[in-house]
């Protein structure tokens, strides 16, 4: 089954519009000046949908929809703001657990009524969804669960960050439809198949992107003694504009590499600063007791990148069989958006949308958390699965576990 | 439970000033001289301000690439020349005329610039940038470009002061 760049296009502005509609009606109803930040459609392992949830209370509502398209949809408000949403429809509602929930639940049925019927009218055809259903839970468990992929092994999850503006809370719509109508959808609304990229290869590649990360863990863990795991490997899709929203505000610490062949493109490996501080500490043969980010600290992030970076590039080649170049590191202490901005730039001069490739990886030893996120080059991506051929494919698989063992 | 315990200073001053936020690719117009026009994590991308005395409106637009030519439709606020045209359009509407209209810019960096050869989009934004403010006849009073780091902007519209913030130096007013 081939998926085309400019079906998926359609679709994450469709998801956007949605949101943004859901949005307005929320500012009509409550007064509340929220904005639609990033909409995004992600592939990845139905086990790890939700994981940027985690750690939060959030309530929300639920429905199920079914039609051309059929799965759950969610609305989930972080619960702080959930009360302050039900005073702003009836005051004094947060006093009230009862009224409170009438309230989340109303707003939510028209926020979310808006949203399906956009996917509907779009697809010109009928999506019936369920009376909402409230929720009150922690992380990704407020999410229904991720559709059954049956012979596939990542589902499509569609995901709007909506910001409250001013507030630091955030409220998110997650949409996960079941794969096959979803990709039947897709295929319908396609032009041409000038573009298209089998989404089985697509699966392939993300898992070929794990065993990189875990390629790129195991040298973090040979460098610091540290046991580091690799997390959530996802691929996502989104305009250019949208790219830099990826990363957070905050200042992080890392490097960047310029990767060239096929697939030609950026690399980021990046750190929080407490993160880069205690990797860092742990590289030293002395430790410095510092909690700023000294010099001798950036250098050794800088070596840690170099090796990561090659750990996870080598993951890539192998797989694909052709080679990838980087460029030395370039060392980046800044704004984490304004890091990835020049990139998306860059990027931007040739496609209107892009793959973001993304992985975690984390430690329980000490507080550390490490990002790589690739932003290749669309077309030569789309090149090089099209040259993927399937035994290869196998053998990433059987390489995956063998380093799982 | 209280939502938003302790803070109820921010909130006042949330009340007071509105903050309207631009995101890459877009832009904003006000004439409300409480608010506070934002946009943030400028790399090669420029924060363009525009500033109306006469009849205090205020416009901001976050760029991203030097210019429209090559690319078919699409988003105008992502380029520089293209922006700049629909923020000075915006403003005309809410009564503001070219003549009084003064232009703060910063962003531009050069940040990570990998091409060997040529200029980084970071100078070409910059040099595209002033080409179309100088089409318009927008004199440009107050700037902040280049150089490798990254910037954020919050332009108050009571002043036309541009705020430029970044992660590791002082911040600069314009």
């Amino acid at each position: 089954m081939n998926v085309d760049i400019q079906s998926l296009g359609t679709f994450n502005q469709l998801a956007h519009e949605g949101a943004q509609q859901a949005t307005q009606s929320l500012a009509q109803m409550t007064g509340i000046d929220a904005a639609v930040d990033v909409t995004k459609i992600t592939l990845l392992d139905r086990t790890d949908v939700g994981e940027a949830l985690e750690g939060r209370e959030f309530v929300g509502v639920q429905f199920e929809y079914e039609g051309v398209l059929e799965g759950d949809t969610v609305l989930v408000f972080e619960d702080e703001s959930a009360e302050t949403i039900a005073d702003s429809m009836m005051p004094g509602a947060s006093e009230n657990p009862e009224m409170a929930q009438s309230a989340v639940k109303e707003i939510g049925n028209i926020m979310m009524s808006g949203f399906i019927d956009g996917w509907a009218d779009y697809l010109d055809s009928t999506i019936d969804h369920s009376p909402p259903t409230y929720i009150e839970k922690s992380g990704s468990e407020v999410l229904p669960d991720a559709p059954d992929a049956g012979d596939h092994r990542q589902v499509f999850v569609f995901k709007s960050e909506i910001e409250w503006v001013g507030k630091s809370v955030n409220f998110y719509i997650y949409m996960l439809p079941e794969y096959e109508p979803l990709a039947d959808a897709m295929v319908e609304s396609a032009d041409t198949d000038d573009d298209a990229i089998p989404i089985d290869k697509l699966q392939t590649f993300n898992e070929m992107t794990t065993s990189g990360t875990q390629q790129a863990a195991d040298n973090v863990e040979m460098m610091t003694g540290i046991p580091t795991a690799a997390e959530v490997t996802q691929i996502s899709f989104a305009p250019i504009e949208d790219v830099p929203k990826q990363i957070g505000t905050d200042t992080y610490v890392g490097t960047v590499v310029e990767f060239t062949g096929r697939p030609s493109g950026y690399l980021m490996v990046l750190f929080d600063e407490v993160s880069a501080v205690n990797v860092a500490e742990a590289m030293m043969p002395i430790g410095m007791d510092e909690d700023e980010l000294t010099d001798q600290h950036k250098a050794a992030i800088e070596e840690l990148g170099n090796i990561m970076t090659s750990g996870f590039v080598d993951g890539w080649a192998n797989v694909l069989q052709t080679s990838v170049d980087h460029t030395p590191p370039r060392l980046v202490h800044d704004m984490g958006r304004s890091i990835v901005d020049p990139l998306a730039a860059q990027v931007g001069q040739q496609q209107e949308h892009a793959f973001i490739i993304d992985s975690t990886m984390r430690t329980d030893d000490i507080e550390f958390a490490a990002e790589i996120h690739a932003l290749p080059n669309e077309q030569e991506l789309r090149a090089a699965l099209d040259d993927l051929d399937v035994e290869r494919a196998d053998q990433t698989e059987a390489s995956v576990e063998q380093i799982f063992e | 439970m209280k939502v938003y315990d302790g803070s109820q200073s921010e909130e006042t001053q949330n009340a007071k000033s509105k903050r309207l936020k631009v995101g890459i690719a877009e832009y904003d117009v006000t004439t409300e001289p409480t608010a506070m026009l934002t946009t943030s994590g400028l790399g090669s991308c420029i924060g363009i301000a525009l500033y109306d005395e006469p009849t205090g409106a205020a416009g901001l637009v976050h760029i991203m690439l030097p210019t429209a030519e090559d690319v078919e439709g699409g988003n105008r606020a992502k380029f520089a020349d293209t922006g700049v045209a629909e923020l000075v359009d915006a403003l005309e509407a809410l009564g503001a005329t070219r003549d009084t209209m003064r232009a703060k810019i910063a962003g531009g960096s050069d940040m990570l610039n990998f091409s060997e050869n040529g200029s980084s989009i970071g100078t070409r934004n910059i040099e595209q940038v002033r080409a179309t403010l100088d089409e318009y006849g927008i004199p440009i009073t107050g700037e902040d470009v280049g150089g490798d780091h990254g910037r954020s902007l919050q332009l108050a519209v009571d002043s036309g002061d541009l705020v430029v913030k970044s992660a590791n130096t002082e911040s600069v007013v314009l």
